[in-house]
């Protein structure tokens, strides 16, 4: 470990030194790590790419793409063996593992002096800062919502999309129907079930992380995942393999006609609207309210700075993501939802009927914790407690008692 | 007694027949599939009912694959990597092997589980420390690099296998034509080297197979296109928010056939193997 | 073509030197050198490397902590449940999957040794999983046992075996079996095309004597092809059994282990630890006790099987 830093920061220190007496007007190469993967992603990339080369004639971007589930391996293991690349993406679950192992470079004082930021209004920067200081740029915005069948609503009789959990247990009720293969809700028990189980525990109103302690309030905890799993194990209105069902298969059953519901965010609404359509098949409302609290996450993504040795270069290039064009032809490409206030006024968002649930949680929603070990914590600790929940080998006290000395073990 | 020999015979043939169409079903059943749904469009895959054979043949997944992967200089990175790992390991490997099954000397059961041991530490620790000396020498993001790893790993297992087919040789040949004058080395490359063909070639196929489809390594070792490999390619179309089956299975198709195109001319030569070995022996 | 160089001067010298010192007592570690240098260049450092950060506390997500910890991470596995899991499945799914992959390749060997017409075809197609990355083969057998998209579950319910779909990996009483059926699918390959090289090395003479001496067929397998394929199934074994020890990747794209750490074998924990939660400290404690059951392991059965000997 000794030798690795030590060997690093020389090399570091080498190309620093050869990248400052390089000529003013050459080109500068920077490279750029993303988990970009469908073609509406890629396309979205390089027309960015292409905009950026006009905007930025002296800079020539370089994009290498890395498996999304690999991603974190492949920056960790660059920061401790050397081999970043100049800049990369930042999406806010990553944000406090990638800044607590020093992956990111403090850009605070650019931020300051950048025209950009009146179009990035200040809870963009909260999940991009830590203690004051900000490591990336937000660029878009994935907003939780939910997506229901229009269609089997009002086969249903229901008047319109739940807006509270007693609602929902209720019209989960009415749109199950086990003979003809079709359940209410498709919950997600597999890989990311976390992020739901984490949502209920505070939407039943306790916290998570308090001042960087553990402060899970059992009691409350409890009763949100004795009321989550319930809908599997005793309301059963969710399809009989929830406990290995993760994004693909959420997404698949919905788009199937399998379930009626879904939560996710705003990032698969291109996905579903190729197979269903929307307004009439789907449509897509707020997340339900809990008893003691309204919990729907805001998660900014953008992009950093991992390397000091092109700096001016990798700055243009993250914080041209900030900017209107980069934006909207995103948005053009993926359907993402843009993190400038500028872009949001465009007519693809204002005129598009869908969008108006994501633009009514923005002012409710919540960015998601953010603490060092959050993501481990979540997947090998959460995870599995709340699966065994499913299974019937954990009763939900035991599996809170599970997740709060994982998170204890995990802040330590 | 003839007879009953001859139906045993029957019997047996039958029921080789049988047991190959077994396992041949067991085999094949779903890389057929994966070929169907390779050609299916993603409205006959999602679908809420099973699809057998698609309604409409369509070879846009292939199409997709080719042009997003950057296809052809990921297989030529794959072809150039595992070509290099499999000629330092028959270079070296053999002789280790030779060494092993023929030469008693003192030690011999250590140094063996030494090789051995080379391979039991999870590559998930292997990994930092092996990219910081590559970066060292300079080899990160190399074919060379990335075959040098794999030659960590499968070199073992190469020499390992083979010592095993060397044994399975007969020594007298050996031994007559040592008696003949023949030196060790020439004995080595003459008497038992034939001898062992097949193995030689078995354990190089499955060598070659190891390193054409290693993943890990090949992910953290290599990160622009000038070095990236076919399988971190395909685990590229797997995003967090698709899997698009279609693409993936086509993706599985072409991954195949340059192995099977490999192994039938090789399996030539090992039937070719064969028959001179008979004639020698 | 060999004989005329060896006639010819100037190549006569090396090759009869090599030959001359091939009689000498050295040979031996002049066939061992190439290999064994190249493996201490590649593997000695970060073999070594392991080993000191499992006495040492190396969480990348918190550089505060750092420096020797002497034991720590060993006697906090102790307790760790995940771990305890782990090893018991490991073992189930190492065992299992072995002893199903031997089993059929041995069948396959043997069937297709027989040189029937056709078998050559046969031969190719069975081969056909392993060639498979186990990327790929992790993902499509994730679509072939899917609850929803899955053609198994659908065939069973027409056979009337099932009456609905099964979710396959989201019972913990099925999950291990399903990803040991996968393992099983993808791996036997491997042995029978070893045990197949190794049939066809031994030579048909044997057979002929045999039966000459009156030898039926079940016992000329028992006294001719088991002992002239013991060391072949005892190598591949072992082998074999360490590349499943050490593996990760088809656990991690079928199941992540789940539900509930049912499949959560040693090699996923080691991964996950270390890339996950940025453990790199417990991870690398999590390897090197691997490391030692495997060597363990090892030296027993070396000392059982008589692999290493002639």
């Amino acid at each position: 470990m000794q030798i690795t830093k030590r060997e690093f920061l020389a090399a570091t220190a080498a190309l620093a030194l050869a990248g400052s007496i390089r000529p003013a007007n050459a080109a500068t190469a920077i490279n750029y790590w993303h988990h970009f993967t469908s073609q509406s992603e890629m396309a979205g990339l390089l027309k960015i790419i292409e905009l950026f080369g006009k905007a930025h004639p002296g800079v020539t971007v370089t994009q290498e793409s890395i498996p999304n589930s690999e991603y974190m391996a492949k920056v960790s293991s660059a920061v401790v063996a050397g081999g970043r690349p100049d800049t990369g993406m930042v999406i806010a679950e990553r944000f406090a593992d990638l800044t607590a192992m020093g992956a990111l470079t403090d850009i605070t004082k650019r931020v300051n002096a950048w025209k950009g930021r009146a179009n990035l209004p200040e809870n963009r920067w909260t999940g991009m800062s830590q203690d004051g200081a900000v490591y990336a740029v937000p660029a878009y915005a994935f907003v939780d919502w939910m997506y229901y069948r229009k269609d089997y609503f009002e086969e249903a009789g229901l008047a319109g999309p739940p807006k509270t959990l007693d609602e929902f247990v209720t019209a989960c009720r009415k749109l199950t129907n086990p003979a003809k293969g079709r359940y209410a809700f498709g919950m997600r028990g597999g890989a990311g079930a976390f992020k739901y189980v984490i949502d209920m525990i505070e939407s039943f109103g306790s916290p998570i992380v308090k001042n960087g302690q553990a402060a899970i309030d059992k009691a409350a905890a409890v009763e949100a995942v004795s009321f989550y799993s319930s809908l599997f194990l005793k309301e059963k209105v969710v399809p009989p393999s929830t406990p290995n069902d993760s994004y693909r298969q959420i997404m698949e059953g919905f788009r199937t006609g399998q379930t009626a519901m879904i939560w996710h965010h705003t990032g698969s609404l291109i996905e579903i609207s190729a197979a269903l359509k929307a307004g009439e098949q789907f449509a897509t409302a707020p997340m339900p309210a809990g008893p003691k609290a309204h919990i729907a996450r805001v998660a900014y993504a953008g992009n950093g700075i991992m390397k000091d040795d092109n700096v001016d270069a990798a700055w243009d290039w993250i914080s041209f993501w900030g900017e209107t064009d980069a934006a909207i032809a995103l948005l053009e490409a993926t359907g993402y939802f843009p993190a400038s206030t500028a872009a949001l006024e465009d007519r693809r968002i204002k005129s598009n009927p869908v969008y108006q649930a994501a633009s009514k949680t923005l002012e409710f929603g919540r960015l998601p914790n953010s603490f060092v070990g959050a993501a481990g914590w979540s997947e090998n600790v959460v995870n599995p407690a709340f699966q065994s929940v499913l299974t019937g080998q954990l009763t939900p006290v035991q599996a809170v008692d599970r997740m709060i000395e994982g998170l204890e073990a995990a802040l330590r | 007694m003839l007879k009953t020999s001859r139906s045993r015979r029957l019997a047996g043939d039958i029921l080789t027949y049988v047991v190959l169409t077994a396992l041949t079903t067991f085999c094949l059943g779903p890389i057929l599939w994966m070929f169907l749904t390779s050609l299916k469009t993603e409205a006959d895959i999602v679908t809420s009912h099973m699809q057998y054979i698609p309604r409409t043949i369509t070879f846009q997944n292939y199409v997709a694959i080719w042009t997003q992967s950057n296809f052809p200089v990921l297989i030529a990175n794959s072809l150039v990597v595992t070509t290099i790992t499999v000629v330092i390991c028959v270079l070296t490997g053999t002789l280790a092997a030779y060494a092993f099954a023929r030469l008693p000397f003192k030690g011999r059961d250590k140094i063996m589980l030494g090789y051995l041991l080379v391979r039991m530490f999870p590559a998930v620790m292997v990994i930092i420390p092996l990219y910081v000396m590559m970066r060292t020498v300079g080899l990160v993001d190399s074919r060379f690099g990335l075959a040098l790893a794999y030659t960590s790993f499968l070199l073992p297992l190469f020499a390992w296998m083979l010592k095993g087919f060397f044994d399975a040789a007969p020594k007298e040949l050996e031994s007559a034509a040592r008696i003949d004058g023949s030196t060790r080395l020439g004995a080595m490359v003459r008497i038992v080297l034939p001898l062992a063909r097949n193995g030689l070639v078995a354990s190089s196929v499955f060598i070659a197979i190891a390193a054409w489809n290693e993943f890990i390594f090949a992910l953290m070792l290599t990160t622009g296109q000038g070095s990236r490999t076919w399988p971190v390619g395909l685990q590229l179309m797997v995003g967090e928010f698709q899997l698009p089956w279609g693409v993936l299975a086509a993706g599985g198709i072409l991954s195949i056939l340059p192995v099977v195109v490999l192994f039938a001319i090789v399996q030539r030569a090992m039937v070719q193997g064969l028959t001179a070995g008979a004639i020698k022996g | 073509m060999r004989r005329d160089h060896m006639k010819s001067v100037l190549p006569r010298g090396p090759i009869t030197l090599l030959g001359n010192l091939s009689e000498t007592r050295y040979w031996v570690y002049l066939l061992l050198f190439p290999s064994l240098i190249l493996l201490l260049l590649v593997v000695a450092y970060p073999t070594l490397y392991g080993f000191v950060i499992s006495v040492r506390e190396m969480r990348l997500t918190r550089p505060g902590l750092n420096g020797w910890v002497g034991m720590k991470h060993y006697v906090a596995m102790m307790s760790d449940r995940v771990f305890w899991i782990s090893l018991k499945n490991t073992a189930i799914w190492v065992t299992a999957a072995i002893a199903i992959e031997v089993t059929l390749g041995f069948v396959a060997a043997v069937a297709l040794n027989r040189n029937l017409p056709g078998t050559k075809l046969f031969g190719v197609l069975i081969l056909l999983p392993y060639f498979l990355p186990n990327v790929v083969a992790g993902h499509m057998w994730a679509l072939l046992l899917d609850p929803r998209l899955g053609v198994i579950n659908d065939l069973l319910v027409r056979i009337g075996i099932l009456s609905t779909y099964k979710a396959w990996f989201a019972d913990p009483a099925t999950a291990l079996a399903a990803t040991i059926l996968v393992e099983a699918w993808h791996g036997f390959p491997f042995f029978a095309l070893l045990f197949l090289a190794g049939l066809k090395g031994i030579p048909e003479d044997l057979y002929k004597a045999a039966a000459v001496d009156g030898a039926g067929p079940v016992r000329q397998f028992r006294l001719i092809t088991v002992p002239m394929l013991k060391t072949v199934i005892a190598a591949a074994v072992i082998l074999r059994v360490i590349s499943l020890v050490n593996s990760p990747d088809l656990l991690l794209v079928l199941t992540g282990g789940g539900p509930g750490n049912a499949t959560q074998v040693l090699s996923l924990y080691a991964f996950q630890t270390a890339y996950r939660e940025f453990n790199f400290g417990y991870a690398g404690a999590l390897s090197v006790v691997m490391f030692i059951l495997l060597m363990l392991f090892a030296t027993i059965y070396i000392r059982l099987t008589h692999v290493t000997k002639e």
